[in-house]
């Protein structure tokens, strides 16, 4: 029986919020917040995000400030995509107890714009030289570089192309750049990637063509002791474009972290709204009913919390306290509260003057049983709408904290990236993509509950269904 | 036991009145007297009528009698134990031993129980029956009494669902389930359609004297209480100016106030329909907040002379028998 009601009045109420059609697009977009956060094991490109979102190390393959993949659709000359060559050639000759092991590995370049580096990763333990040669579809080779490699089991060696070989890439430059050009760049501020991938000719640095074709990269490994081993030999090509939303200045995926940051505006806006909202429920009615004096005491130490700016105790807050989550959102709903207790007070004036109300008191129930029993059900549907309006508000606040640097600094948020964002330079170095997605997301999530709040605040609020 | 269950002796209930800052200053104090100086005894088992027109304090006589308001002064009696000021303790005792009816039976159930969690509500406050199964039994023995059959179809119901005098029955049942020995009930018929007011105060009659209860029955209808109640109080601003058996009041009456209401109810007698009725009285009531001197009725009253003005204000006096009358001129009227 009781279930059946139950389904009976959400059906009702159901049919009634259908006709609000700013609420259904509302609610459409907090479907796709919580779909996204069940799938975001499965969607987030980097499973370890969560835990390892400061950790340098972890994002090292991927490239810096690479734009969103999707700018390619748009754009008349076509950047590298990033990729990983994982099964080169392996050739293996023995010279006494020496062996050369030799990875051969071949990228097909069909991009304008050259990606932004080479990595090579070895795999292995002991000590091993090591030489990377680079032939052009042009027939042109360049000894890109010799190193020695100490390895260690379970570390990777990587060396980059764009760090240790810009001598090289200098010295091919100079066959074929004119001298006045050579004496504009310096040796070491050159890009290696950008002139490997570009035709040989006059101008290749300044304005640089794009060779199309198959490259080959061979690195040559000299193993001296017969115990020493090499294994999954890579070559990460990072490139200029990556993933949905492209990377940030530190190589993080941009994705990843914006997706990351759903779960933390959902439990900030939830948490701090429903808190808040039920402590401003009841203090609201026990306020009203109480009446008198009590109600007037009551009202002013509303009126002092209410009057007390949040924005800048919650800096001298964050900066007293250790930043966290939970202090930044249990602060926020000291001073949240204060925002539905005129309204449910006026409702709760209303109630009390009911007939029901009065005869409740008068078979003898106590202010308790009133209160909790009689007016504050009639108040929950306003409740619910509010805690809606409320929830924009508190994501808000987290992001303002957050960017002036006082947020908790082991989760990410939209609020911590858009912080690093303005740290990272983002504006000045036109990086637009780490700054927007996440602003946006955090404007599309006010919104959505925005939109479920004026569609309940709607259907709910004229009536107040006394009766 | 005594012969009288309820007495009520100079009851006053003056409400104060919210002043300016000038009041304040000069120490002025108003008060709206609501009730001012009622006195009367309810015998056990018998139906007491209060009857007046709207804002005479007929109502608020009876929420000093539930205990609803303090009184400002006077005395009440229930029982022979003294219940002017109470302890909480004593107050809960109250609760089971007073019960009231009110005026509208749309509102005075919350919309959101059903009329099982309505009746349900005051055996829980007063943890009457052991569980769940039980007080729902009680529930349905409540709604037999006051004949809404089957009681398991009606408590399944939200008060929405019910006709007004559906209501009023199951509004009487809550007030009955707690067996009280008093029962107050305000204007019990006047929200509802005529065609059900005689069944409804059939039923609370019928009910009345299967249980040995006592009424204050207060109403505006002076053909309803003369129906229904065995002693009539008619009152006017605060004060009683009339009391005594229906037949005598409603018959006889001796005070002009109460011949002025006589003479103002509605008669659908043909002949009579269509004719703009002569009503000896004058003016409009005065305000609670200030009393006329003298005979509080003599500002409306057709046979005032300068003594009703001038003299002080006539008590009750014998007529005859229980018959009580207010008025310093009713042997010349």
């Amino acid at each position: 029986m009781k279930l059946k009601d139950l389904r009976g009045s959400i059906s009702e109420f159901w049919n009634e919020f259908r006709k609000v059609k700013s609420g259904l697009v509302g609610l459409g977009i907090f479907v796709f917040f919580l779909l996204l956060l069940i799938f975001e094991p499965v969607l987030a490109p980097f499973s370890e995000t969560n835990t390892r979102w400061r950790d340098i190390s972890y994002w090292d393959d991927n490239p810096q400030s690479a734009y969103p993949i999707w700018v390619n659709f748009f754009s008349a000359k076509k950047y590298a995509k990033s990729s990983v060559l994982k099964d080169p050639q392996v050739s293996e000759e023995a010279f006494g107890t020496n062996r050369m092991m030799t990875y051969t590995f071949e990228y097909d370049y069909q991009y304008d714009i050259a990606p932004s580096d080479l990595i090579l990763k070895i795999q292995g333990t002991g000590a091993a030289m090591m030489d990377l040669t680079f032939t052009r579809p042009d027939g042109e080779t360049v000894y890109l570089t010799s190193s020695n490699l100490k390895m260690v089991e379970g570390g990777v060696s990587r060396i980059s192309v764009d760090k240790g070989s810009k001598s090289e890439a200098y010295d091919f430059l100079g066959g074929f750049e004119s001298r006045d050009n050579m004496r504009k760049f310096q040796r070491s501020s050159i890009k290696p990637a950008a002139i490997l991938f570009a035709k040989a000719q006059e101008n290749m640095l300044i304005d640089p063509e794009p060779l199309k074709g198959k490259y080959t990269i061979q690195a040559a490994i000299l193993l001296q002791r017969p115990e020493d081993t090499i294994s999954n030999v890579e070559l990460v090509v990072p490139g200029r474009v990556f993933g949905l939303l492209g990377t940030d200045a530190f190589k993080r995926d941009l994705f990843s972290g914006v997706l990351a940051g759903i779960k933390w505006a959902l439990l900030i806006g939830l948490l701090t709204a429903i808190v808040s909202v039920m402590v401003g429920v009841i203090y609201g009615v026990i306020s009203a009913y109480l009446g008198g004096w009590k109600d007037s005491a009551m009202q002013r130490v509303f009126e002092v919390f209410n009057s007390i700016p949040l924005l800048p105790v919650l800096i001298v807050m964050s900066a007293v306290f250790k930043p966290s989550i939970w202090n930044l959102i249990l602060i926020m709903c000291i001073f949240y509260w204060t925002g539905s207790v005129k309204t449910v007070r006026s409702m709760g004036l209303q109630i009390k003057e009911e007939t029901f109300i009065e005869a409740t008191r008068a078979l003898g129930a106590s202010n308790f049983r009133i209160i909790f029993k009689h007016i504050i059900p009639l108040i929950i549907p306003y409740s619910f709408a509010s805690m809606a309006l409320f929830i924009p508000g508190a994501i808000v606040y987290e992001a303002s904290i957050s960017l002036l640097g006082l947020g908790d600094a082991t989760i990410v948020t939209w609020g911590q990236i858009l912080r690093d964002a303005y740290t990272g330079g983002a504006v000045i170095n036109g990086i637009w993509w780490w700054v927007i997605p996440p602003g946006l997301m955090i404007a599309i999530m006010g919104m959505s509950f925005a939109f479920i709040g004026f569609a309940l605040d709607k259907i709910l609020h004229p009536k107040l269904r006394t009766r | 036991m005594s012969e009288n269950i309820f007495e009520v002796k100079n009851l006053q209930k003056w409400f104060p009145v919210r002043r300016s800052m000038t009041d304040v200053l000069k120490n002025r104090l108003s008060y709206v007297k609501a009730v001012d100086g009622v006195t009367f005894n309810i015998r056990r088992g018998e139906i007491f009528g209060l009857v007046g027109e709207s804002g005479c304090g007929k109502t608020t006589t009876g929420k000093i009698l539930m205990k609803l308001l303090e009184p400002t002064g006077g005395q009440m009696i229930l029982d022979g134990q003294e219940v002017t000021h109470i302890t909480a303790e004593r107050l809960r005792k109250y609760r089971r031993e007073v019960q009231m009816i009110f005026q509208d039976p749309y509102a005075s159930m919350n919309p959101r129980f059903r009329i099982r969690d309505v009746l349900e509500e005051p055996l829980l406050i007063h943890k009457v029956g052991e569980d769940h199964q039980a007080r729902l039994q009680m529930v349905a023995k409540a709604l037999s009494e006051v004949r809404l059959q089957p009681p398991e179809e009606f408590m399944e119901r939200f008060p929405h669902m019910l006709s007004g005098g559906q209501r009023q029955r199951a509004a009487t049942a809550r007030s009955l389930i707690l067996n009280p020995k008093f029962i107050v009930a305000d204007e019990p018929v006047s929200m509802i359609d005529l065609s059900t007011r005689a069944e409804i105060l059939h039923m609370m009659k019928l009910v009345q004297r299967e249980l040995q209860l006592t009424y204050l029955y207060i109403t505006h209808d002076l053909s309803t209480a003369r129906y229904f109640t065995d002693t009539i109080a008619v009152m006017y601003l605060g004060r009683i100016v009339e009391m005594g058996d229906p037949d005598d009041v409603i018959d006889h009456p001796r005070h002009p106030y109460t011949m002025a209401l006589i003479s103002a109810v509605c008669e659908p007698v043909s002949g009579k329909v269509n004719r703009i009725k002569d009503v000896p009285i004058k003016g409009e009531v005065p305000s609670a907040q200030n009393i006329p001197q003298g005979c509080r009725f003599h500002p409306r009253c057709v046979y005032a002379k300068d003594e009703c003005r001038n003299e002080k204000e006539p008590e009750l006096e014998i007529v005859e028998g229980r018959h009580l009358v207010a008025c310093r001129r009713y042997k010349e009227i």
